[in-house]
């Protein structure tokens, strides 16, 4: 069991091109942490970096207490999943899960416990004489993490592995790998662009933007105080919506205001925007459109045009523009509104999050 | 439609059926003339069916195996087809890895040289091949693999490089991962993988080991090594005389290793060969 620590981290290739310009992670013993970040951020590139199949080019990295720079990959005692599985297609599901003991010269006995162990937790018993090919997509997944298990690594390294799966088996084998993680008690780092899966599996997640962290926090956290305008519309489906507003004094607070509309907030740290137009972020779920809602709050509300109405079963995908800016709602699917509709729809003034126009922080 | 279709697939099987005889004539005429009597053979009934007076049975097998050093001839082309091909497929398989997984200008080049000596006409080099054969002492059935894998090279270094891009580097990488130094990544995961373009370079380069004439020729000892087809032509003899009839009993029996590797390995030479050939 080990955690991870880097301190100042980059990396350069030999084009010159930085991938990583300094990164500095802390991740704790037997946590489950996600990278998650858009195609090219570099979330991949720390991953292959701690596992040491691409080298840092500047920076520490520790695995525990070790300094494992210059250490091989196969010195580091970590496992990784790759998102193409990687299994040995020329061995059995059984070789393919005892090969790194075999050339750690651990008895055959031995061997062959493990494996057997392994199997039976990932219900791969029945096909441990079948070659890879001879498997479904989901089978192989377990075989590409049986063969990480049966090492009893100090560090999982999982490169987005549920990619190449279809929609049912990735919620499935989702639920499966947090158990697997409860079980083991080692610590994973979890590479994914999904952030469904980040949300749902990981302790911390870490947002990454072109190669830079965003933000490490709890799915929790994440969710409800996102630190930057990135991180707040990277996570959540459908996006947060966005748009500017001019920030005017008001009773008791601050009123944005953006058309006609006038959403009142008692947010903090607004007064050296009076007068100036902010960004305002709002989660779908957070445009209400129930009549108890709308009773409530007088203030805040808004008249909208449905441009498209998605219907999800439990809720509805709001399409809608107001004031000329393009929103997204989620609403209960009892409200029955129909593309093309004009509805009365309220922001709910407590959940607003307001980002700096120019740095895109959090205000 | 189906009915052109059906016409015209008739018409290639019988064009096919046609080029295969044409094909096949040659050695039967020589499977038939093996079996003829040297008068049969050398008088115009060269291209008739042996009859009762002109079959002389297994007698020319016989004599080609017995008095002409038949089976001195055999354990030489034997040995160097072997152990030629076994050299060939061993360092360019890995030389082939190297191109592949290592970029650089030094790797990109080496490739180039490879596929460029492909095209280098054999008669342009023979004369120099032979003086520094001479001179570096490979003029032995012994070494002279080295020579062949000289040559040999160029298409297999071609055709080994097409797979290798075609295997995932992550099987690699998880090898390291496992616990595999480089030379364990190549011979546990990396060569079991190439085993279908293995097969199909080997049977390329076994057959050419095998039937060539002209190297054997140019650089060993002829008074002391002979190579199968070296020996067919010593069969010409001198003052113009030629036994026939071993000649083409040797040529049968010289035929039949060949077309047995060949149809043991066949399914993987198309494998081999459009995994090259696609994916290059």
């Amino acid at each position: 069991m080990a955690g991870i620590t880097l301190k100042n981290i980059t990396k350069t290739y030999d084009n010159n091109v930085t991938v990583i310009p300094g990164m500095d992670l802390e991740i704790r013993d037997k946590e489950f942490i996600i990278l998650v970040g858009p195609s090219g951020c570099g979330k991949s590139t720390t991953l292959r970096m701690i596992a040491g199949l691409e080298d840092v080019s500047s920076g520490e990295m520790y695995i525990g207490d070790q300094l494992v720079n210059d250490v091989p990959p196969k010195d580091r005692n970590i496992a990784m999943v790759f998102q193409s599985y990687a299994l040995y297609p020329h061995m059995t599901v059984y070789k393919n899960m005892a090969f790194a003991l075999q050339l750690k010269k651990v008895p055959k006995e031995e061997i062959d416990r493990k494996v057997r162990e392994v199997a039976k937790v990932l219900e791969l018993e029945p096909y441990l004489d079948r070659k890879p090919k001879a498997l479904s997509g989901g089978q192989r997944q377990r075989v590409a993490l049986g063969r990480a298990m049966v090492r009893d690594p100090a560090v999982f390294l999982l490169d987005e592995p549920l990619s190449n799966l279809d929609a049912k088996l990735r919620t499935e084998m989702r639920s499966q790998i947090s158990e697997l993680h409860q079980k083991l008690q080692t610590t994973f780092v979890y590479v994914t662009h999904d952030q469904t899966e980040a949300m749902t599996m990981a302790d911390r997640i870490v947002v990454l933007k072109d190669g830079v962290i965003q933000q490490v926090d709890t799915p929790q956290e994440l969710y409800d105080h996102p630190a930057n305008q990135f991180v707040a519309g990277f996570i959540g489906t459908p996006p947060m919506n966005f748009f500017a507003a001019k920030v005017e004094k008001g009773e008791g607070g601050h009123v944005l205001s953006f058309g006609t509309c006038r959403i009142p907030t008692a947010a903090p740290g607004l007064e050296r925007y009076e007068g100036r137009t902010i960004n305002v972020g709002i989660r779908p779920e957070d445009i209400h459109g129930e009549e108890a809602f709308l009773a409530l709050s007088t203030s805040g509300q808004l008249e909208a045009h449905v441009d498209l109405a998605e219907m999800m079963g439990a809720e509805i995908y709001l399409y809608i523009t107001v004031e000329g800016h393009k929103l997204v709602s989620r609403v209960p699917s009892r409200m029955a509104v129909h593309s093309g509709d004009t509805v009365r729809l309220a922001v709910d003034g407590n959940k607003l999050h307001l980002f700096d126009p120019e740095t895109q922080e959090r205000i | 439609m189906a009915k052109r279709r059906k016409a015209g697939s008739v018409i290639l099987t019988a064009v096919l059926s046609i080029l295969s005889l044409v094909w096949l004539y040659p050695i039967f005429m020589i499977l038939m003339n093996s079996l003829k009597t040297e008068r049969a053979i050398t008088t115009s009934g060269a291209f008739r069916l042996p009859a009762a007076a002109t079959f002389a049975g297994l007698e020319n097998y016989v004599s080609a195996i017995v008095s002409q050093g038949f089976l001195k001839s055999l354990g030489y082309s034997l040995f160097i087809t072997i152990s030629s091909v076994a050299l060939i497929l061993v360092c360019c398989s890995m030389c082939a890895w190297y191109i592949t997984r290592v970029k650089g200008r030094l790797s990109r080049g080496l490739y180039f040289l490879f596929v460029l000596s492909m095209v280098v006409p054999f008669q342009m080099v023979m004369f120099t091949l032979s003086q520094t054969a001479d001179l570096l002492k490979l003029n032995t059935p012994w070494n002279i693999c080295v020579i062949y894998l000289g040559f040999g090279a160029g298409l297999a270094v071609f055709m080994f490089c097409g797979f290798v891009r075609s295997v995932p580097v992550e099987v690699e990488e998880a090898s390291m991962i496992d616990g595999c130094n480089p030379i364990q990544t190549f011979f546990l995961i990396v060569l079991p993988m190439l085993k279908p373009t293995l097969v199909s370079v080997g049977i390329l380069e076994a057959m050419w080991v095998w039937n060539d004439y002209l190297l054997p020729t140019l650089v060993l000892d002829i008074k002391n090594y002979m190579t199968i087809p070296m020996l067919i032509q010593h069969f010409r003899g001198s003052f113009g005389r030629v036994e026939m009839g071993p000649m083409m009993a040797c040529i049968m029996l010289t035929i039949i290793p060949i077309v047995i590797v060949y149809l043991l390995g066949q399914k993987y030479i198309i494998k081999g060969v459009a995994a090259g050939a696609v994916k290059g």
